[in-house]
């Protein structure tokens, strides 16, 4: 009867006083950058330091939407990749990380943000990404019960049709990459807290954590929208404002939402997921801090908003809302830098919103990046230098933004 | 849960009544010899970290004043 045993999917490790690599996050993307490390670069004496437990952060507080619709060239190449490596890890990982690719349609509610779809199609196309430009008509066939009459205030004048976007099981990621880590000698520590790094002669040496001090020669801060306050122990300043950013799911309804939708203007994204909850973000909250507080301002502004575009949702009742960080940087472009000052140390941060559909691409890179010391090529327009030459990606030209920010 | 801000001409009033306006950060450095970069760092780069820290907020739905309140970012709470 030995299948009736459970079976763990990663195995508690000694706590060792040194690692070749110490990555602080255990979210997505520390996740994966520590699996590739071990997997493809043969670097296996690798730490996750997570000071809850992992998907704690943004990885498990996103809406689970990927795509790889965005604005620049750039940006798509990477999460074109990313996309990509669902189906790729689902396979590798022998886990189930139930990738679902319903495709994507993003609203547009004016003639001038059907101009920015034109351009978002036309430059996916260049880059061989499926999208395509839709009427009103052809959204409300996509989406039954979507209003397309003038009624709304912001009227449909159309839509981006995404077909290789979709959502996937965010916590399957999390478990996923924490079991394949693990099977290639990763070593993930839960409730360990990081509270200083240590540095001698423009080394990293290592952490202080709240079970003691842990050396380390490579030293990876992975750790989502909390990025920027780890970073403030080394006094790096950093072009990024950690906001909250909040979600929350419906009752569960019959199967009758069959893609994710979602629209800028009205700030709300929305899929069902397989239980059947309508999945619906996003407000941001504007002030930086480092909480998970949900607010009933934005459950409101949420019902407000889904009720306009799907009024057939009017009634429906909220079971949950919650909150998650979103790291966001002036140009709407992440950060991965390994030129900060200190040799051995790597920052990935700065996803803002884009955190969850980028996390195993930018473990692949960042792995690659931290195993070698060189910049991988498509790292190049993610350096932390490009705010101090101004050259900002042209990314906030995007027609889907859901936050204000400074 | 959301949480209230002091606004020294109408009292404690609920945080959506507010506009950030970001840290308290001394003044603004003389444009005079300025380069872009010392520009552009000021402009754009904080040190946030998960300590109370001194900000301005703006009164807008309520008497419309600027202040400083300390909120620590760790809990959204006021610190008096």
């Amino acid at each position: 009867m030995s299948w009736l045993r459970p079976r763990r999917l990663w195995h508690p490790a000694p706590l060792k006083r040194h690692y070749e690599v110490v990555i602080i996050g255990g979210g997505i993307h520390g996740l994966a950058t520590a699996y590739y490390l071990a997997r493809t670069h043969g670097i296996r004496d690798v730490a996750v330091l997570e000071s809850h437990y992992i998907g704690f952060g943004g990885s498990g507080r996103n809406t689970a939407i990927v795509r790889a619709n965005q604005r620049t060239a750039e940006n798509v190449r990477l999460y074109d990749e990313g996309l990509k490596l669902w189906a790729v890890l689902t396979d590798e990982l022998d886990f189930n990380l139930m990738f679902f690719n319903c495709g994507t349609l993003n609203l547009g509610h004016s003639e001038a943000a059907m101009n920015g779809i034109r351009m978002l199609a036309s430059t996916h196309n260049l880059l061989e990404v499926k999208s395509e430009v839709l009427d009103p008509q052809q959204c409300a066939e996509v989406i039954p019960g979507l209003d397309i009459s003038d009624r709304p205030a912001f009227p449909i004048h159309g839509g981006l049709y995404h077909p290789p976007g979709g959502i996937v099981r965010h916590d399957a990621v999390v478990w996923g990459l924490a079991k394949g880590a693990s099977a290639h000698g990763v070593h993930i520590h839960q409730g360990c807290e990081v509270r200083g790094i240590d540095t001698r002669d423009g080394r990293v040496t290592g952490v202080r954590t709240s079970q003691g001090a842990i050396g380390c020669k490579r030293l990876g801060i992975m750790a989502g929208g909390y990025g920027s306050a780890v970073a403030a122990m080394l006094g790096i300043e950093l072009p990024i404002h950690p906001l909250t950013i909040q979600a929350m799911v419906t009752h569960p309804l019959k199967p009758f939402l069959h893609h994710v939708f979602s629209s800028g203007a009205y700030h709300v994204y929305a899929n069902q997921t397989l239980k059947g909850e309508i999945a619906t973000g996003a407000h941001m909250d504007p002030q930086v801090n480092y909480t998970t507080d949900a607010t009933a301002y934005y459950l409101k502004h949420q019902a407000e908003a889904l009720g306009e575009l799907m009024p057939a949702l009017r009634g429906v009742r909220f079971m949950r809302i919650w909150s998650g960080l979103a790291d966001m940087t002036p140009d709407m472009a992440p950060i991965m830098e390994g030129e900060l000052g200190y040799e051995g140390l790597y920052l990935d941060a700065g996803w803002g919103y884009f955190g969850f559909k980028s996390g195993p691409v930018a473990g692949k890179y960042m792995a690659e990046y931290m195993s070698t010391g060189q910049r991988p090529d498509i790292l190049r327009a993610f350096q932390l230098k490009r705010f101090l030459e101004g050259r900002y990606s042209g990314e906030t030209a995007s027609v889907m933004k859901y936050g204000h920010w400074d | 849960m959301t949480f209230r801000l002091t606004c020294p001409v109408c009292g404690k009033r609920d945080v959506y009544e507010f506009t950030f306006g970001g840290q308290e950060r001394g003044p603004r450095p003389e444009q005079e010899g300025l380069s872009a970069e010392e520009h552009f760092r000021w402009t754009q780069f904080r040190l946030i970290p998960n300590e109370p820290q001194e900000e301005w907020w703006y009164h807008g739905q309520g008497c419309g004043v600027w202040f400083k309140a300390k909120r620590d970012p760790g809990t959204n709470r006021e610190m008096r």
